[in-house]
This record gives structure tokens, C-alpha cells and sequence, in this order.
């Protein structure tokens, strides 16, 4: 019981972690979607070009191991004169790797959709920019979210590799408590619960989303 | 193409009611298992350890000199002297080369029987653990990279500095910030290292101002690197190093402080300390608990 | 880099796919195992297994590592660093496994299965000749892509020290104070190896669309 004392009076210190991973999270994920939306259409783009180059960049980071991948970006970056802190380092790290996640489901979800919507939408006079934003994108992002929150969930549980590179997420917050008072099943679970509950708030709000668009579509 | 993770996390959709109430159940669960977290585990005696013919001990594997790996093999100050040990123990050394932030809990918990590391003995340490007779001393002292502004201690005020995760340089680190703070400014940030490696190449990139350790190990650090860092000055008090056990587990530790103390003698524990940390310290006390 | 800088990458890479296999192997079976308790609906193990697979889900691998390494032995489980690293990687993945045999599970036609009841056949037999070789066909996209992200994530294991590709690569860039060279071999060499593996899903998933 006394462990559980000491984790709560290093609550402090844990709150932080738990709140750097929360906006880790916010942003490489923002970040991700909104790469992954422009790299989606680039992947089924009719240039041969433009598709080939961004099947490569989905291939590449479906084919590296994220651990690696963020060890290039925090000694890769400094070199090109690039100077980013260590959350940065990390933050950018999960954007680039996870958008390619992000462009390939949404690619999915886009061949999914009916052709004869997209050919009514042609019809009555939608092109480029505003197909896009009207016609394609809603069904697209509500048929995709389940696999959006998957990504998101993926998104947490890579954040725990930048622990690595002396981010001060949960898990480095956790593993240096339980290194100074030696109490260590306490702290992991305790990090093992908090990770518990921020998967569970992503799953909750994505029913919430999930049920919001339905009532918007009925 | 096909979709990646398409089944991964995929949840059924069932309704909600269901589920919440599987989950108040998984945290009931989970909050019984944490009332259990208060268990301490046993160590090993003396009897133990020579009945089932093994001593297990945890090194560090990365701690320039004392303890790091060269081409597959652990040396250093440390594990040269733990081969003098092994020797005259009369059981054998089942050794486990792990990063730091598990070694001093590993004890605690009863996964290895000694901390055959470069511990610090600080007081704190002292209420959880036995210490056998130091192998060294240390001082904290920071190392900038060649050419940084900081001059002195006091200068610290303000920058960025990096030091291990639960080591004694780190609590150092953090008495020093408190008392900057009381005559004005204090740090702007303490980074914690899984190693010390990665802290030094995080303080040559730029990312950090400095790095809190122990001078020898950053005696030799710019002994290597001459051209990159250079030291600093001290910003704590002299602490002896030694290997460490459970508290109460004094058996054990005679056993191998016998040996320690005889190499003292043959003055073979002194060649090892010229040898790797460039100094001898030749009025150590036999015992530090 | 030197020569023994290499070698001690392609060995760090073999270390890191031997975990890898060791994982798989026993994951696959165990997650097998744990989609058949909740199918057959076990009374309290079901839902043992629900909660298991929903914290299996939560948990980075980072973290699991350092409980099953440093926490355990709290409780007297005191692990060597392989083993420890191949029961938290085989624990993880044997929860993805089991959502993937599940869901062929609960598409596998339940006609046949009320078909091979009313010829007789006894339960291991219903199992092996009926039920099992339709479930691995149609579990295979999710368990071949199951074992692609497994490969993947077997370099958390860096954190409980063991000496795989990640580790190595860094020991050399601590050595020379240059990081870059050594991780750029290090991706490049296990990313070829996520990269066979990839195609070969490809070449399962093309096949099972063309199927229909």
C-alpha cells in the first residue's frame, strides 16, 4: 500500500507524463490525418509519377520499424542543420509515420465509395477542390473513422517508444519514479492503467463521433 | 491494395451498457492487482546462494570506465575486478548487463542478489541498501561542450541539463537546482537519459547545455573527446562507490567483501584503479554502512 | 564504422528476428486458444480473456517490457531479459491473434458446423477437419499482417537491454559520435526483411480477393 503512497505523492510528476502523452497525441495525430489527406488522393492520382512516389513513401513506412524510424529523425534532423528538441524530434517522427498509415486507410475507404455518386456529383457540376471538400471527403472520414481510431490507439502506444529518446511521456515518467524509490510493478501498472483509460476516452469519443454523423446522415 | 490493421482493434458494436459495465469490472480488477503491489519480495542468503552455486549480480552497460561493452565483452574498472572476484568466491557469478534504471530495483525486489555497479552510496541509498567496502569515490560535476559560456556553477542557471534516469548524479542535480532557485534563477529543464551515452550525444548535437555526472566518468569522457567537452566544476558532495546489496543481506555481502579487502591488500585493487579511473584512492574505509 | 560494427548489426537484426519468430509461433496458437474460450463461452474465463485482450490492446510494448522485466520479480517471476521479452511480445501479440481468429470464428458458417453435428462427428474431429482449416483461411490476411507489425515492434525490446539492431546501432554511434551511419544500416537491413514479408502478404491478400 505504501507504494500506491508514493505513486500519489508523485502525482505531479505523472500528471505530466500523462499530459505530454495526451498532446503527443493531438498533434502527431492532427498532423498525421491532414498529411494522410493530401498523400490519399497523390496514392490514387492518375499521374503515374505523383502515385508512384506516394506508394514509396507508404511503403517505406509501413516496411521501417517505428523505433528506428525516430532514431534517424533525432540524429537525421540535427545534421540537415535542423535544430528540434526532443518532443519535436518525437512529435514530427509520429506525424510522418503514421500519415502513411492514415493515406493508405483513407485511400481504402476512398475506392469504397460509389462510383455513380461521384459521377452524379461530375453531373451536377462539382469539380476539383469542391468535389473533394463536399462529395468525396464526409462519407470518406465517417466510413474510415473506426480505422482512424485504431490509428489513434496505434498513435499512443508508439508514443511510448520516445521514452527512449528522453521525452517525458508516461512511461519515462513512470520508469524514473520507480528507478528513485524502487517500486516498480506499482509505477508500470500504474502506467499501464492510465494507458487503459486514454484508449478507452478514444473509444468513447469515437462513438460519440460515430453516432453524431449517423444522426447527421439519417 | 488492402487495408492495413483492418481487424486489429476492431470492436464489435455492441451497446454500451455492455460494455462499461465490462469495464468497471476490468478496473475493479485492475485496482485489486494494485492493492497487491505492496508486497516486498525476498532475497537470497548466504546459505541460499552457496546450496544453489550461483551469486546473481546486475552491471550497467553503458558506464564509461567502469562498466561498458567492447566488441561483445563487458570491461571496465568494475567488471575487471568482478573477475579478480570470481576467482576466490567459490560459487559462481551468474552476471546480467542491464540499463541502470533497473539494477538498484532489481536488488530491491530480489532479482539479483548485488549491484556489481558503480553505485553511489548516498544516505538515501543507505536505508535501502547495504554497501560492501567502496571501490571508489565520486563527485558531481557537470561537462559543457568546448567553448560553451558557462563558466561556473552558478551559470547553470537558466540552461538545459541532462543526467541519468535514478541515478545518485541525478538527485544531486536536483539539490543543486533547488538551491540556484533560492539565490534566483534555477534550471530551465532537467532531461533524465536511460544512459549516459545518449545524454552526451544529445549535449554534442546542442539539445542540452550540459551533463551532471560523476567526474571520473567525465574525466574520461573528455580524455576520449578532448576536441568536444570539457569539465566543469563540482555540484555535489564526495560519496564513496561501491557495490550494493538488500539491506540486511550481510552475509552475502561478506562474502564477497572478504575478497574486495584482500585485493586491497595484494594492492591489486589499486593497479585496477590506475588503470581505468586514473586515480587511486588509497585511504578508502573498510566499511561505509 | 568497422567490420565488427557490421557484424554486430546483421547479428543484432538475427537477435531481433529470432524474437520476433519465437513470438509469432507461440502467439499464434495461444491467440487460437483465446478466441475458442469465448467462443465456446466459457463461463468466467470468457471474460478473462475480454479484459486481457482489452488492456493487451491499451499497453504499448515499451511498457509491458519494463512491468514483465523489472515488476515481476516483485511477485518472485524473475525473468533473464530474453525470456521476459519473448513472454511480453508473445502476450501482446497473442491478444491481437485472438481478435483475428475470432472474427473468422464468428463468420465461420454456422450450417456447416450444425451439418457435421448431425453426422456424428465427435468434437476434435468437427474441429480439425471442418471448423479449423476455413478459420486459418480466412484468418490469414490478419494473422500474416499481425506478424508484419509484430516484426516491427520487436525493437521495443531495446528498452530491457537487450542487445538487438536498435541497441547495436547505438552502441556504435556512442562509440564514433556518429549516430546517423549505423541507423541508416540498421533501417535499411530490417526494413528489407519487413519488406519480404510485406510482399508475401500482398501476394496472400491478392489471392484471397481473386478467390472472391
Amino acid at each position: 500500500m505504501d507504494h500506491l503512497m508514493i505513486i500519489w505523492e508523485q502525482r505531479a510528476d505523472i500528471l505530466a507524463g500523462l499530459l505530454t502523452t495526451v498532446e503527443l497525441l493531438l498533434v502527431s495525430a492532427a498532423a498525421a490525418l491532414a498529411l494522410g489527406t493530401l498523400v490519399a488522393p497523390a496514392l490514387m492520382s492518375r499521374r503515374r509519377w505523383l502515385a508512384r512516389l506516394a506508394t514509396l513513401y507508404v511503403d517505406a513506412m509501413r516496411c521501417a520499424p517505428f523505433l528506428l524510424f525516430l532514431y534517424l529523425i533525432y540524429f537525421g534532423l540535427p545534421l540537415l542543420g535542423v535544430r528540434l528538441s526532443n518532443w519535436s524530434a518525437g512529435a514530427i517522427a509520429l506525424a510522418v509515420y503514421n500519415a502513411a498509415y492514415m493515406a493508405e486507410l483513407l485511400a481504402a475507404a476512398w475506392k469504397g465509395l460509389p462510383s455513380t455518386m461521384i459521377e452524379a456529383a461530375h453531373a451536377c457540376g462539382f469539380h476539383g477542390w469542391g468535389l473533394l471538400r463536399r462529395i468525396i471527403l464526409p462519407p470518406v472520414m465517417t466510413s474510415a473513422l473506426p480505422m482512424i481510431g485504431n490509428q489513434l490507439l496505434q498513435i499512443v502506444k508508439d508514443s511510448a517508444f520516445l521514452t527512449i529518446i528522453a521525452v517525458g511521456e508516461l512511461t519515462h515518467q513512470m520508469n524514473s519514479i520507480q528507478s528513485t524509490y524502487f517500486i516498480p510493478f506499482a509505477a508500470f501498472l500504474t502506467a499501464v492503467v492510465l494507458y487503459w483509460a486514454i484508449c478507452l476516452v478514444i473509444e468513447i469519443g469515437g462513438n460519440l463521433f460515430a453516432r453524431m454523423t449517423e444522426e447527421k446522415r439519417a | 491494395m488492402a487495408v492495413h490493421q483492418d481487424t486489429r482493434n476492431a470492436s464489435p458494436a455492441t451497446a454500451v451498457s455492455a460494455r462499461s459495465r465490462q469495464r468497471i469490472r476490468v478496473s475493479l480488477a485492475l485496482a485489486l492487482a494494485a492493492l497487491t503491489c505492496g508486497q516486498a519480495a525476498w532475497a537470497a542468503s548466504a546459505d541460499e546462494i552457496k546450496s544453489r552455486g550461483y551469486l546473481s549480480v546486475a552491471t550497467e552497460d553503458d558506464y564509461t570506465p567502469f562498466e561498458f561493452m567492447k566488441d561483445g565483452v563487458a570491461t571496465g574498472y568494475d567488471n575487471e575486478l568482478l573477475a579478480l572476484v570470481r576467482k576466490q568466491l567459490g560459487v559462481t557469478v551468474k552476471q546480467q548487463v542491464m540499463p541502470w534504471s533497473g539494477i538498484l530495483p532489481g536488488v530491491t525486489t530480489g532479482k539479483f542478489d548485488m549491484a556489481v555497479s558503480a553505485v553511489l552510496a548516498t544516505d538515501e541509498r543507505k536505508k535501502t541498501f547495504d554497501f560492501l567496502s567502496p571501490t571508489s569515490e565520486a563527485v558531481t560535476f557537470y561537462a559543457t561542450k568546448k567553448g560553451a559560456p558557462i563558466k561556473a556553477a552558478a551559470d547553470l542557471a537558466g540552461k538545459v541539463v541532462g543526467a541519468e534516469t535514478g541515478s545518485a548524479m541525478l538527485t544531486d542535480l536536483k539539490n543543486f537546482n533547488e538551491e540556484l532557485k533560492k539565490k534566483g534563477a534555477g534550471l530551465k529543464q532537467i532531461v533524465e537519459y536511460q544512459g549516459y551515452p545518449e545524454a552526451y550525444q544529445d549535449l554534442a548535437l546542442g539539445r542540452i547545455d550540459a551533463v551532471a555526472n560523476t567526474q571520473i566518468s567525465l574525466m574520461s569522457l573528455v580524455k576520449t573527446r578532448p576536441d568536444a567537452f570539457t569539465v566543469g566544476q563540482a555540484i555535489g558532495k564526495p560519496v564513496f562507490i561501491a557495490w550494493a546489496v538488500k539491506k540486511g543481506n550481510t552475509d552475502v555481502a561478506r562474502m564477497v567483501d572478504a575478497i574486495l579487502l584482500e585485493l586491497r591488500k595484494n594492492g591489486q585493487l589499486y593497479e585496477l584503479q590506475q588503470k581505468w579511473l586514473g586515480v587511486t584512492y588509497k585511504d578508502m574505509p573498510q566499511s561505509i554502512n | 564504422m568497422t567490420a565488427y560494427d557490421y557484424y554486430s548489426i546483421v547479428q543484432g537484426a538475427l537477435a531481433t528476428i529470432l524474437l520476433s519468430v519465437a513470438s509469432i509461433v507461440l502467439g499464434v496458437p495461444l491467440g487460437l486458444g483465446l478466441a475458442l474460450i469465448r467462443w465456446a463461452r466459457v463461463p468466467f474465463f470468457g471474460r478473462v480473456v475480454v479484459a486481457y485482450v482489452s488492456v493487451m490492446r491499451a499497453c504499448p510494448m515499451v511498457t509491458l517490457l519494463l512491468l514483465i522485466y523489472f515488476a515481476l520479480p516483485q511477485f518472485g517471476l524473475s525473468l533473464d531479459p530474453t525470456p521476459a521479452a519473448i513472454l511480453a511480445l508473445t502476450a501482446g501479440t497473442a491478444a491481437y491473434n485472438c481478435e483475428v481468429w475470432r472474427a473468422a470464428l464468428l463468420n465461420f458458417p454456422r450450417d456447416q458446423y450444425d451439418a457435421a453435428l448431425s453426422v456424428g462427428m465427435s468434437r476434435s474431429l468437427r474441429f480439425r477437419r471442418i471448423v479449423f482449416p476455413q478459420i486459418l483461411k480466412a484468418g490469414l490476411p490478419g494473422l500474416v499482417n499481425e506478424m508484419t507489425l509484430q516484426i516491427k515492434a520487436t525493437p521495443a525490446v531495446a528498452v530491457i537491454g537487450i542487445v538487438e539492431i536498435t541497441r547495436a546501432a547505438l552502441r556504435i554511434g556512442a562509440r564514433t559520435y556518429e549516430p546517423l551511419p549505423p541507423f541508416v544500416v540498421a533501417l535499411v537491413l530490417y526494413s528489407l526483411i519487413v519488406l519480404v514479408l510485406v510482399k508475401l502478404q500482398r501476394r496472400i491478400e491478392r489471392r484471397e480477393a481473386a478467390k472472391g
